[in-house]
C-alpha cells in the first residue's frame, strides 16, 4: 500500500465537502473483513481518489455528463466506453462521473489490462480505488456480486492511437459482450469526447513500453495533457438479458453480434457528442 | 441416526491435526479416533483414552500403515481417514521428504481403496498449489491453474503432486475422496510461511506492491476438516479463512514494522535472515504472492460442505511463541 487508509481518509476529509463525505458513507461494497474488498478496494481510498481527481474533473477538464440516468442504480452492469488519450485519464474521469452521478454512490470497477496490476505503486493505488486486473475470472466474480464494470473494449490499441485516428473506434474485443450475456447484465454504451485530443501522440514505442512493463509506450507531443473539455455521454442500456439467453455466451456469432451492437452504439454516441460540441476546449 | 464411527487422522502432532482430534472427540457422531504421528506418543500433548488411540507410524513405509489399517483399523471398522501429514519446512528437500509428502499419500490412498470398511478419504492440501500471477484472477476457484512451474520448490511440487494423486482417483473408486485446499493457517507449527515471516520485528516487503491475502486459523482448519469428515461430497474444495487483508495490514496488525525495499533485495536479505537466525521463510517461494493478490473462493465449500469461516485471527499477537 502506498500509505495507510487513515492517511487516505485524512486527505479525503481535507479536500471533500462534508456532504460528499456523508454521501460516500453509503458506498456499497463487499467488505471482506478488514475494510477491504477481496480485490483490495477500500472506501477510504475511494474518497482519496475523488479528492485527488476532482480538481482535474471540475477545473481542468471541466467534465460535463449526459444521460447519467442510464447508469443502473443497482445490480450488475457493464459500461463499455471508447478509450483514448495516451494515458488513462478518461478512465479516471468516467470513474468519478459514475461515483458522483449515482445515489447511493456506485463504483464503476475499471477492468485494466494485465500489465497494470504489475506496475509498482500505480497498480496498488488503482486497486484500492476499485480497479481489477483484466482476467475473465475477476470480471465474472464482480458481475456475480452485482457490481458495475467499466470496460474499454478497444484495449491498448484504443488508448495509444495516433492523432490521425482520433474518434475512429478500433476493433472492439468481444469479452465484454460474452460476460454480459453470461451474467445477464445490461451493457451501457459510453462515449468520452475530449480525451482523444488531450495528448497528441508523437510516436508509440514497443521497446520503451517493455522497459516499463507496458505493451507499448506512447510518447506525446506535449509535456502535459491539454485542458480539453470532457463530455461523457451515457447511452441507453443495451438490454442484453432480454435479447440473449445465457447459453448464447458460448455462441461466437451471438457474442460478435452483441459486441457489434455495442460498438455501433458507442460510435453513434460519439458522433452525437462531436456534433453537439462547440470546440475542443469549451 | 447412524452409529458412532471410527476416524483415523494422520499428522496429529501438528497443531491442525491435534485440534481436529479434539474437535472429533467432542463430536458424539464419532466413536473412536485413531491418531497417527511420526513422533513418540509419550511426547504428544494428546493422551490416549478409551475414545482415542495414538500410534507412531512412518507413513512412507507401506508395511507400517498396512499393519495399522488392516489390524486395528479393521477391528474398529474404520470408516473415515483424514490425511493432514506433510513436511512443514520450506527448506526440507530430498527423497525422504518426498516419500512422506507424495509416496505416503499414494500408499494411504491405495490402502484405503483396498480396505473393507473405509468409505471416505479427506486430504488436506494447500492454497500454495495454485499459481498466482498478474494475469490470473484474484479470486481463486477450484479450477484455477496449478503451480506447475519447473523451478517451484519441492515444498510446492510435492503438494501439487500429492493433491493430483488423489484427484486422479476421484470417482473411480469405492472410496469417496475429498481434497481441501486450505488457505494459510497462521499459527506456530503449521508450516505457515507468513507466520515465520511475521516473527521478525521488521518485515521487509517489495516496494510498490501490497497484495491481498487470505488467512485461516487453526480452529477454522479443524472445523473444515470435521465438516468434510461428515459430508458425503466428493471433490476439491477451497477452504478460505475469515481474514482477507493486504500484506501491509498483516504486518501492522501483528505489531511489526513493515519496510518496503526493492524487490530484487528481498531474496538475498531473507536468505541471510535464514542463515543467521534459522527462520524458515523462503522469499523465492512467496515472491509472486508478495506481488499479486490471490484469495481462495470458498463458495463451493460453503454450498456443499456447509463450511463458513467464523474464527478470525486474533490480532495482534504481540510476541508469538517460537
Amino acid at each position: 500500500m502506498p500509505f495507510p487508509p487513515a492517511l487516505a481518509a485524512a486527505v479525503a476529509r481535507r479536500f471533500l465537502s462534508e456532504a460528499e463525505r456523508a454521501r460516500l458513507q453509503d458506498l456499497h461494497y463487499r467488505d471482506a473483513g478488514h475494510g477491504y474488498d477481496p480485490f483490495g478496494m477500500h472506501p477510504a481510498f475511494v474518497g482519496f481518489g475523488e479528492a485527488i481527481v476532482q480538481p482535474l474533473y471540475d477545473r481542468y477538464f471541466r467534465v460535463q455528463t449526459y444521460g447519467t440516468e442510464h447508469i443502473p442504480a443497482s445490480g450488475p452492469g457493464v459500461l463499455a466506453s471508447n478509450h483514448s488519450g495516451q494515458v488513462p485519464i478518461d478512465g479516471m474521469m468516467l470513474w468519478l462521473a459514475v461515483l458522483r452521478s449515482t445515489d447511493p454512490p456506485r463504483i464503476a470497477r475499471p477492468i485494466a489490462d494485465h500489465f497494470v496490476p504489475a506496475l509498482p505503486w500505480i497498480g496498488t493505488l488503482f486497486a484500492r480505488g476499485g480497479m481489477v486486473g483484466g482476467s475473465r475470472g475477476n470480471a465474472r466474480a464482480l458481475l456475480d456480486a452485482g457490481e458495475l464494470l467499466m470496460i474499454f473494449p478497444e484495449g491498448v490499441p484504443g488508448i495509444t492511437k495516433p492523432w490521425s485516428k482520433r474518434y475512429q473506434l478500433q476493433d472492439f474485443r468481444v469479452g465484454h459482450a460474452e460476460l454480459a450475456i453470461r451474467h445477464r447484465a445490461p451493457i451501457i454504451p459510453v462515449a468520452v469526447v475530449g480525451a482523444e485530443e488531450q495528448l497528441p501522440q508523437l510516436f508509440a514505442s514497443r521497446r520503451l513500453g517493455r522497459l516499463v512493463g507496458s505493451p507499448v509506450l506512447p510518447v506525446p507531443a506535449v509535456p502535459f495533457p491539454l485542458p480539453v473539455r470532457y463530455h461523457i455521454h451515457f447511452g441507453a442500456p443495451i438490454p442484453v438479458p432480454r435479447d440473449y439467453r445465457p447459453d448464447q455466451a458460448d455462441d461466437p456469432d451471438a457474442v460478435a453480434e452483441a459486441a457489434g451492437r455495442v460498438q455501433e452504439a458507442v460510435a453513434a454516441l460519439l458522433a452525437e457528442g462531436l456534433r453537439r460540441r462547440k470546440s475542443i476546449f469549451l | 441416526v447412524s452409529a458412532p464411527f471410527t476416524v483415523m487422522v494422520t499428522g496429529v502432532s501438528t497443531p491442525i491435526g491435534e485440534r481436529l482430534v479434539r474437535e472429533l472427540l467432542a463430536d458424539s457422531r464419532v466413536g473412536h479416533v485413531m491418531g497417527l504421528t511420526d513422533t513418540p506418543v509419550d511426547r504428544m500433548p494428546l493422551r490416549p483414552s478409551p475414545r482415542l488411540s495414538l500410534h507412531q507410524v512412518d507413513l512412507s513405509r507401506e508395511r507400517h500403515t498396512h499393519r495399522l489399517l488392516f489390524g486395528e483399523g479393521r477391528k474398529r471398522e474404520l470408516r473415515v481417514v483424514v490425511h493432514t501429514a506433510m513436511h512443514r519446512s520450506a527448506w526440507a528437500e530430498g527423497e525422504k521428504v518426498r516419500e512422506l509428502n507424495v509416496e505416503g499419500t499414494r500408499i494411504l490412498l491405495s490402502l484405503c481403496e483396498r480396505h473393507p470398511s473405509i468409505r471416505r478419504l479427506v486430504v488436506r492440501s494447500a492454497a500454495e498449489v495454485y499459481s498466482v500471477q498478474r494475469d490470473l484472477p484474484v479470486l481463486i476457484g477450484e479450477d484455477h491453474p496449478l503451480n506447475m512451474l519447473p523451478n517451484a520448490p519441492q515444498w510446492v511440487r510435492d503438494r501439487v503432486e500429492a493433491d493430483l494423486t488423489v484427484c486422479a482417483r476421484m470417482g473411480l473408486s469405492k472410496v469417496q475422496m475429498c481434497v481441501l485446499r486450505m488457505a494459510e493457517a497462521l499459527g506456530p507449527g503449521t508450516g505457515s510461511q507468513l507466520y515465520d515471516y511475521l516473527e521478525s520485528r521488521v518485515c521487509l516487503r517489495p516496494a510498490g506492491f501490497d497484495p491481498m491475502m487470505n488467512l485461516l486459523t487453526i480452529h477454522d482448519s479443524a472445523v473444515a476438516l470435521q465438516k468434510a469428515v461428515h459430508s458425503e461430497a466428493q471433490g476439491v474444495f477451497n477452504v478460505p479463512g475469515a481474514d482477507t487483508l493486504p500484506l501491509s495490514a498483516c504486518i501492522h496488525q501483528w505489531g511489526r514494522i513493515g519496510i518496503p525495499v526493492p524487490g530484487a533485495w528481498m531474496t538475498p536479505l531473507y536468505r541471510w535472515r535464514r542463515r543467521f537466525t534459522g527462520h524458515d521463510f523462503r522469499y523465492g517461494m512467496n515472491r509472486r504472492r508478495f506481488h499479486y493478490s490471490g484469495i481462495l473462493d470458498g463458495s463451493r465449500a460453503r454450498e456443499v460442505l456447509g463450511y463458513v469461516p467464523c474464527h478470525p485471527v486474533e490480532w495482534p499477537v504481540a510476541d508469538p511463541p517460537r
